[in-house]
């Protein structure tokens, strides 16, 4: 149960008593009759051979509401698509598999390549950001619910708040972001407790109030990979291809939207899914590339905002830092005490070593080139330049699907 | 003794004399194939090059071929395409100066037909591009104009208009194939009377109240006709 | 400088004037029933307000077959001594003359532009020669703010009804405002003030093979002059009454012509507009008074209908120009009961500018483009006539600044899709 404080700049929609889950979803077959909603599903191949997604597709199968799922499949040959396809047999909610590795959304990939558009590397922020083109294309729907497909917890409560603030005509929310505690025996969710957190509040420390800032911490989940949105938002939106996904995307939403249409809602007691490996040595895998491309987007959004960044700036944030995150162990400490779980201090502390090298990495890749990973274009610039692009896609993903 | 050995070794020396004629001609062939088939790989390499460097591919993106070739479920690179195209009908064109090389004259027939039928098909070719961008156009101008009238039926409309055109352009194309030109001159002829009779039913039987009020409203004088807006739009 | 050659008794004519400080500009092709008024009215401005400049009326004619010429050479006003005060130096001469080139406008004023250079004016103006409200006062209105304010470009403002000229005040206004950054009221008002030296700047412009040429002189005026620096002020005339236009001319061609001619422009002068950033007004001379407000006739029920008609056969024309957003938006129009009918002015916005983008790109042939844009153009219209039904002149004229704002708030959506 949680209390019912009101944090920050935006609205925190709390999980207050046990509201019944009936109700919620007759209200949203009701108000989705006049805003569709579009579900996207981000999965790689290999998730369909984990625990997460049998679950998943049991609870779908029960989702009355939504007008169509756009499941985006990463890393699968043509067999394992056919698979997949009859995976998903059970939802009765009309479904379209985004083949990314099959002949036709490969071409579709080259036409945005070859007209001058980096649509970056293969990943989360490149397949979300097709599945929103696909949806935008058909034009059938008018908001976008997005969650992971590695949630081992998942019930489709979760999707039905999720939806329900931006779907409610009632409340005027263009962009919701869930949260949720990450608690199994012991305290998940590090990133976010010991680097998001505390570099936020050093930042605002250094330079002083800031509007980003400000919204940025106004997240009780900034890190969290679910939410929902307009599809207004979805196609002037640019998103960054790279771990900075998240972060970018709400640096999107703060560039495009005033705080006030923004929300957040709690959407899980408890929530768990895949852990990345902490890899101290190697940037560019798991948690530490993750953790630089979250710093270089934040500095990025900060730059493009008016601050100025020096060495001294990130000498002092170093410093900071630091400062902040060993306070924030101790309250952890504190916290984990009380509730009888698990704490491992000399890990957390292992952490943010790492997270500390990570933002001096950071900090170095962004001094040389602060215009590093560049975002992907919005769909309203791609269908600019390439007009029938939406109907390529069209045919491209309706065609993979009715062999 | 003598005449027999004849009667056997003259057939054998006539087609031998024949063999003699043909290996060279078969030689001939192989050569012609053969350099044909090279000239037609190069060709569609320097064509491809030559695409590719004008950006033919993005080109193509924003001109809509790409989403027609889409449309035919046919997912290679339009410059892929294009030199592929090429490269077959310079194939075909290889193959049947070789098969001429040959100097047969049942295949001389075929050749030299082929050969004259080419003009046929080029401009078959072009009447069915020209007459596709004709159609879509005035199909366009029709919907639009009738829409912007209020037509409730502009559509539908548009759709007949463009279904007759085509049928025309078809029948255009398979005339100048010479295709069947008698069956075509009737098919045609029954085609598009029965699609006129068709409407004509269709608007008699379904549109009979339609019929009389549009008559009413032209003969009955204008009394209560609404009056003209009064608004300058300029 | 390319010049037409002028005819021997026009070249002759010219001789014998040699120079003149003022032009007056009348175009015209059959317009004999109200020429007359229009002729004597400039003729009454220039010796009552003008009487020590030598001015010179000319009539550039499109070969009309009604004796609109005669009416011209007959026209003069009877008793001068009712309006004058005293008489005038040297008497007003007459050009009368068809033009020569493309049929239209354009051309007409084309060869007022070579007479104004010929005779080496210091200020032109040309009125419509179907006016039935034109008064002495116009010519003044028209040329002082030349001659004796240091300006280069007079645009006319007018008191018209809260539903006339709505093309004016629902596309071609707030998108020439918001584009070029000057409030200009009425751009394509058709009765200009101008200087000679902006006359001979119109003509190093090669347009006169184009459209410009036809039909689309009035915008091209006004946009060249603010787009290449000219000073620009407005002058008000009054009430515009003119002789009903052509019944037969229908309301798609019409939004043709003048739609047409404002997106070609923005093409030429997109390196001006992009960078600009809000707008400014521009001074006005005259005295204003407000007009009677006569109830008019307008049937809304018929151009819904139409707007919903349109709606339903042109609706995958517009999704591809629209796109899926804005045109989920079109469809629950459609959806809405008449009473209810209302067109955001958000929505006509970003419609007037994902037309003016798809011609940009030339999404299709210009004519298809823009004509399908006609049942929009009547569902605003019926629209703003719902809202506005019970308003007063200055709560209308609120309506169109609240329009006027939206096309600027929006106009980064113009300037980022453009490329």
């Amino acid at each position: 149960m949680s209390d019912f404080f009101q944090t920050g700049i935006i609205t925190t929609l709390h999980q207050l008593g046990k509201p019944s889950l009936e109700r919620l979803e007759s209200e949203l077959h009701e108000f989705s009759k006049v805003r569709p909603i579009a579900l996207v599903l981000p999965s790689l191949y290999s998730e369909f051979e984990g625990p997460a997604m049998p679950g998943i597709v049991q609870e779908l199968a029960k989702v009355k509401y939504l007008n169509e799922i756009v499941l985006v499949l990463d890393k699968a040959s043509e067999k394992e698509f056919q698979k997949v396809r009859e995976f998903m047999s059970p939802i009765s909610t009309e479904i379209k598999i985004v083949h990314n590795d099959g002949k036709r959304i490969r071409e579709i990939y080259e036409t945005f390549t070859r007209n001058g558009f980096n649509v970056g590397e293969r990943g989360k922020g490149r397949s979300v950001w097709l599945a929103y083109g696909y949806v935008l294309a058909r034009g059938r729907s008018d908001v976008i619910a997005l969650h992971d497909c590695d949630i081992v917890t998942y019930s489709r409560e979760l999707l039905a708040r999720l939806c329900y603030p931006v779907v409610n005509p009632n409340l005027d929310y263009v962009f919701c972001k869930g949260y949720y505690s990450r608690i199994s025996n012991k305290m998940n969710g590090r990133v976010t407790r010991l680097l998001v957190t505390p570099l936020v509040r050093s930042l605002q420390q250094l330079v002083g109030p800031h509007n980003f800032l400000a919204f940025l911490d106004s997240f009780r989940y900034p890190l969290a990979g679910e939410f929902c949105m307009t599809t207004d938002l979805a196609r002037v939106n640019r998103i960054p291809w790279d771990w900075g996904l998240e972060v970018g995307s709400l640096a999107e939403v703060h560039r495009n939207y005033s705080p006030r249409r923004v929300c957040q809602v709690d959407i899980a007691a408890n929530y768990d899914h895949k852990h990345q490996v902490l890899s101290a040595d190697d940037a560019s895998k798991g948690l530490m590339k993750m953790t630089v491309d979250i710093c270089k987007s934040i500095f990025r959004t900060l730059a493009s905002e008016g601050v100025i960044f020096s060495d001294g700036l990130f000498k002092s944030l170093l410093v900071s830092y630091l400062r902040h995150a060993e306070d924030t162990i101790m309250k952890y400490e504190a916290d984990a005490a009380i509730n009888g779980l698990k704490f491992d201090r000399h890990e957390e502390a292992m952490a943010v070593e790492a997270f500390t090298r990570a933002i001096g990495m950071a900090t170095q890749v962004f001094m040389e080139n602060p215009m590093t990973t560049p975002l992907i274009p919005n769909w309203n610039r791609v269908t600019s330049a390439i007009p029938d692009i939406f109907e390529m896609l069209q045919i491209a993903v309706d065609a993979d699907n009715k062999q | 003794m003598e005449n027999f050995i004849d009667l056997i070794l003259d057939p054998l020396n006539g087609l031998f004399l024949k063999f003699k004629v043909f290996v060279p001609n078969f030689l001939a062939m192989l050569v012609i194939l053969f350099i044909g088939i090279l000239i037609a790989l190069i060709i569609k390499r320097a064509l491809m090059k030559f695409l590719t460097a004008i950006s033919f591919d993005s080109w193509s993106d924003r001109m809509g071929f790409t989403k027609l070739m889409r449309k035919g479920d046919l997912w290679s690179k339009p410059t892929a395409t294009l030199g592929t195209i090429i490269f077959w009908m310079l194939i075909i064109v290889t193959l049947m100066s070789g098969l001429n090389a040959l100097q047969i004259p049942a295949i001389d027939q075929l050749v030299s037909q082929f050969f004259s039928y080419i003009p046929r098909i080029f401009s078959a070719a072009m009447i069915l591009i020209v007459g596709y961008l004709l159609s879509g156009f005035i199909s366009r101008a029709v919907l639009i104009t009738a829409a912007n009238s209020g037509f409730h039926y502009a559509k539908l409309l548009a759709k007949a208009v463009h279904t007759l055109l085509i049928v025309l352009i078809l029948a255009m194309i398979m005339e100048q194939l010479q295709i069947a030109p008698s069956i075509v001159l009737a098919a045609f002829s029954i085609i598009f009377g029965g699609i006129v009779i068709a409407l004509a039913i269709a608007f008699g039987v379904g549109g009979i109240n339609a019929a009389r009020r549009v008559i009413e409203k032209d003969v009955m004088p204008k009394r209560e006709e609404e009056t003209k807006d009064e608004i300058e739009h300029i | 400088m390319k010049t037409t050659t002028f005819r021997a008794e026009v070249q002759e004519q010219l001789e014998r004037i040699g120079q003149a400080d003022i032009i007056v500009g009348i175009p015209s092709f059959n317009n004999a029933r109200t020429i007359g008024h229009v002729v004597r009215a400039v003729q009454g401005g220039l010796a009552k307000y003008f009487p020590d400049h030598k001015a010179v009326i000319v009539n550039s004619d499109g070969g009309s077959s009604d004796g609109t010429s005669d009416v011209v050479h007959n026209s003069s006003i009877d008793d001068f001594n009712a309006i004058l005060l005293h008489h005038r130096v040297s008497p007003i001469s007459k050009i009368v003359f068809p033009y020569s080139g493309i049929p239209g406008k354009g051309s007409a004023f084309r060869t007022v532009f070579e007479i104004a250079g010929v005779l080496g004016a210091k200020a032109c103006a040309v009125v419509d020669s179907d006016l039935r409200s034109i008064t002495p006062e116009w010519i003044e209105l028209l040329v002082t703010p030349i001659l004796k304010g240091g300006y280069d470009y007079v645009s006319p403002l007018y008191h018209r009804h809260k539903f006339d000229g709505t093309i004016t005040n629902s596309i071609v206004y707030p998108l020439t405002r918001a584009l070029y950054g000057k409030r200009v009221r009425q751009p394509i008002g058709g009765d200009f003030g101008f200087s000679g030296s902006l006359a001979q700047y119109y003509l190093t412009k090669d347009v006169w093979g184009t459209d410009v040429a036809r039909f689309g002189i009035d915008i091209w005026m006004t946009t060249t002059a603010i787009a290449n620096g000219f000073k620009v002020t407005q002058s008000f005339l009054g009430a515009k009454i003119h002789d009903a236009k052509d019944p037969g001319a229908d309301l798609s061609s019409m939004l043709y012509q003048v739609v047409s001619a404002t997106f070609e422009l923005m093409e030429t002068y997109a390196e001006v507009w992009m960078p600009i950033h809000g707008t400014e007004p521009v001074p006005a001379f005259g005295f204003e008074y407000t007009v009677g407000l006569e109830p008019v006739n307008v049937n809304t029920v018929r151009m819904l209908n139409t707007f919903r008609e349109g709606l339903r056969n042109l609706g995958e024309i517009w999704f591809d120009i629209l796109g899926a957003g804005d045109f989920g938006e079109v469809e629950r129009l459609g959806a809405l009961p008449d009473s209810e009918f209302r067109f955001p002015i958000g929505l006509w916005a970003q419609v007037v500018y994902d037309f003016a983008l798809a011609f940009h790109k030339r999404k299709l042939p210009v004519e298809h483009l823009i004509k399908s844009m006609t049942p929009l153009y009547i569902g605003k219209t019926a629209s703003f006539i719902l809202e506005a039904k019970d308003m007063g002149q200055t709560e209308a004229d609120a309506e169109i600044e609240k329009l006027c704002m939206e096309f600027e708030k929006r106009k980064d959506y113009l300037v980022a899709n453009w490329k």
